[in-house]
């Protein structure tokens, strides 16, 4: 019988096999490494040894898929794994639960995951993850998709300068505790701009264009059917780098989540250089001197778009569902999303009934809670937060730019809660005014 | 000096050289002289040239009475007398070498003046030299094109010759009638056509007129672009059938591909009626699809959900979905008339134009 979605084909295990020989190469060249620089146990064998053991396993398994039959092919994801992990991981309150953990992990455990053989094996790991997962039909059809190869190479370009950046903060942070001068200063070896920093632009720019011709000519463009008003494909997504924008339309109103909230991003990372007094960190690496910017870029970046990019691309499937990477898209998957009004859960909670009428004050009296939870978000919080949590920086920066900063945290902050709340309560719109097209 | 165009470093290492022999060089500052001086105006050469003879001999005067003046605290100060001075030298040498080659060196001599202007005013002591003199001879409201010309003037030994002035040229330019066949006699005689005609096969004209062709052309084009022979608007008026086409608790959705609806025939609050459901997402406009299995228009743009009356339950769309207007026409057929939106949040649903009752 034909399986029209085979998880296995020749072809599928001869690029495997490519990228586990990639794989080993690599292994190789840091097996060597380790032999120079790792040192010994306390028995003599070199540390390099397990690295050699794993390299010549990674060697095998190229060389096995490059030669092994389709029939009785041993070497996959395990099925029980997969299962587990789409009936388990496959919601999106689980996702960004996870991301924020991760971001705190990174940040607690920064001074582990930046030395280089806990890097190696943290990349080992999802390169295996990558490889074994590649065995399933579907996850291939995702991330294999010309489209996505991008975001693919985005999250270990991103993980790569996070990286870098983190061992260089450690480094100093650790000079900056010994009162030992920082790396900037000490290994302070300036170039000129010609030729050494011209020259390294050129091999770059050289290097770029090779790599997008390559490209280009490897993985076709995917074409589509021609256009039509009548007909949207499904899913429909946006570009991948405005996917973290459209997860956003899915819990605000257009308005909001299509021009608001993108003016204030731009408008507040311009705001950035004057709300900031932290003269600390200017010029060198650091973290602990820059924890709090340092933070706060870091939710805004890594859960709040990387993480929201990701979801939209793997994630979510035909009819804007949530599916797990393992998962069939299957169109017809149902997905309860019952989504009410804050108005509604307020005065049937009541007991009163929704107020009718089509009055402007009918429609403000039906939609009160929700202004009035607003306007104390946006106009009574400041002030309390400036005298409670961040008393700190109000005292530094002074009455405006502190309004200003701390309304710009508290739209940053919207974004998760208000997932949170349509996560958790269904909530759709905290104000909801269609006939007016103001919804919040 | 044998290399005419001579370096800044050159000229530098000139004067360091004379500066450490501190002996006068003794070359004659004549040639500096008039270089600096002449450029001004031929009234101002006369009472210039004398001085110049009876000022210090040579750079290493200038240096030296610059260096006496400014009492040098640092190797700093030196090289910044030197290089005051230095900058006067400069146009001396391709003065000397010969006329200047090249606009940089002409630019070259002008700056020299204007460098030692402040030279002369930190050297007391320099009162009566070259630099002096340049100083007070640099006229302050003088172009820079009229500084290139008379360094030109003078640097080349010569004078500018005054410039031969044109005889004014027709429009024509160098149209074969002006040559020398054609004594200026003959030109006279030429009638209006033959002007008109010389004008029109001008390359100028041809040039202009072609290029304005080409603009005209293309912005005929443009106003073509705007009424288009085919308008694909499907008319907003039309026939979908009888009512008897669209069976109760179905949704039609044969018209969405030509007319962007769908057709329903559904009970709303205990009716049973058939009203046409626009196929536009309340949320961003996407397509949304008609889900049988789960009896609901689902947008795969964000996910917002509508039941087959048209609410919206889930995602993101804050609106229904909006009718259009339907009746039933004259014929017995039922019109969609799509020009006409119903919304029901503004309790525009209750309209009978938009749904037709059903038994």
């Amino acid at each position: 019988m034909l399986n029209p979605h085979p998880d296995l084909t020749p072809s599928v295990l001869v690029g495997l096999g490519w990228f586990y020989l990639v794989i080993f190469l690599m292994n190789l060249l840091w097996t060597i490494r380790s032999f120079k620089v790792d040192g010994e146990y306390r028995n003599g064998m070199p540390k390099a040894s397990l690295w050699a053991v794993y390299t010549s396993i990674v060697m095998m398994l190229s060389f096995y898929h490059f030669t092994y039959p389709v029939e009785g092919f041993m070497f996959s994801m395990p099925l029980a794994f997969k299962d587990f992990f789409d009936a388990y991981f496959s919601n999106p309150v689980l996702y960004f639960f996870l991301t924020i953990l991760g971001l705190w992990a990174m940040i607690q455990f920064r001074e582990w995951w930046t030395k280089p053989t806990v890097a190696w094996v943290l990349l080992n790991c999802s390169l295996i993850f990558m490889t074994l997962s590649l065995t399933d039909y579907d996850f291939r059809q995702i991330v294999g998709k010309p489209d996505n190869v991008p975001i693919v190479a985005m999250l270990f370009i991103v993980a790569f300068f996070t990286w870098i950046y983190f061992r260089r903060a450690v480094d100093n942070d650790r000079r900056i505790d010994e009162g030992r001068p920082l790396f900037e200063q000490e290994d302070n070896d300036k170039v000129l701009v010609w030729p050494d920093l011209v020259y390294t632009e050129l091999i770059c720019m050289v290097v770029l264009t090779a790599v997008l011709v390559f490209w280009g000519i490897a993985l076709q463009a995917p074409l589509e059917e021609p256009a039509s008003s009548m007909k949207t494909p499904n899913p429909s997504k946006a570009p991948w780098y405005f996917l973290g924008l459209q997860e956003m339309l899915v819990y605000f109103d257009p308005w909001l989540a299509g021009v608001v909230l993108p003016s204030i991003i731009l408008g507040g990372l311009i705001a950035v250089p004057y709300i900031d007094f932290n003269k600390a960190g200017n010029g060198y690496y650091s973290f602990k001197e820059r924890s709090f910017a340092i933070t706060t870029f870091l939710f805004g970046f890594m859960p709040l778009w990387v993480a929201l990019i990701v979801l939209g691309t793997f994630l979510r499937g035909p009819n804007w569902n949530f599916f797990g990477i393992y998962e069939y898209w299957d169109v017809h998957k149902v997905e309860a999303a019952n989504n009410v009004n804050l108005s509604e859960f307020f005065w049937n909670g009541l007991g009163l009934g929704i107020p009718k009428g089509s009055g402007v004050g009918d429609i403000l009296l039906r939609e009160s809670p929700g202004i009035i939870l607003t306007i104390v978000y946006f106009a009574a919080l400041p002030p309390v937060l400036g005298l409670t949590v961040l008393r700190k920086y109000f005292v530094r920066m002074g009455v405006l730019r502190f309004l200003v900063f701390s309304n710009l945290i508290l739209w940053m902050a919207i974004l998760p809660i208000k997932m949170l709340l349509r996560w958790a309560f269904a909530l759709k719109y905290i104000v909801g005014i269609p006939e007016f097209f103001f919804n919040i | 000096m044998t290399d005419p165009k001579p370096s800044t470093n050159d000229i530098l290492s000139k004067i360091r050289a004379k500066n450490a022999a501190a002996a006068p060089a003794e070359q004659p500052a004549a040639p500096v002289a008039p270089v600096i001086e002449a450029p001004v105006a031929s009234e101002a050469v006369a009472p210039v040239e004398k001085p110049a003879a009876a000022a210090p001999k040579g750079t290493s005067d200038i240096l030296a009475a610059a260096r006496a003046a400014a009492k040098p605290a640092g190797t700093a100060d030196i090289l910044a007398a030197i290089k005051k001075p230095a900058a006067v030298v400069a146009p001396a040498a391709p003065a000397a070498g010969g006329t200047p080659k090249s606009p940089a060196d002409i630019m070259a001599a002008i700056r020299a003046k204007a460098g030692a202007a402040p030279a002369a005013e930190a050297a007391p002591a320099a009162e009566k030299s070259v630099v002096a003199k340049a100083a007070i001879a640099a006229p302050a409201g003088m172009s820079a094109a009229e500084m290139i010309k008379a360094a030109r003037s003078v640097a080349g030994g010569t004078p500018v010759p005054p410039k031969v002035v044109l005889p004014a040229k027709p429009l024509v330019g160098k149209a074969p009638v002006t040559g020398a066949k054609a004594p200026a006699a003959q030109i006279e005689r030429r009638t209006a056509v033959g002007e008109l005609v010389v004008f029109l096969l001008s390359p100028v004209f041809i040039a202009w007129a072609s290029f304005s062709t080409a603009c005209g052309a293309f912005g005929l084009g443009v106003a073509r672009f705007m009424m288009p022979n085919v308008l694909v608007e499907p008319p907003t008026k039309f026939k979908i059938g009888p009512t008897n086409d669209y069976a109760p608790g179905t949704v039609s959705t044969k018209w969405q591909a030509q007319f962007n609806i769908w057709v329903v025939n559904g009970e709303v609050d205990g009716a049973q009626m058939i009203y046409a459901l626009s196929t536009v997402c309340t949320h961003l406009g996407c397509t949304p699809n008609w889900l049988e299995g789960e009896q609901k228009f689902k947008c795969p743009c964000h996910g917002s959900g509508f039941y087959k009356n048209g609410v919206n339950f889930e995602g993101p769309a804050p609106r229904p979905l909006e009718r259009v207007g339907i009746r039933l026409a004259e014929d017995g057929m039922l019109e969609v008339d799509k020009s006409v939106k119903f919304q029901r949040e503004l309790g525009q649903w209750s309209n009978p134009s938009c749904f037709v009752g059903v038994t």
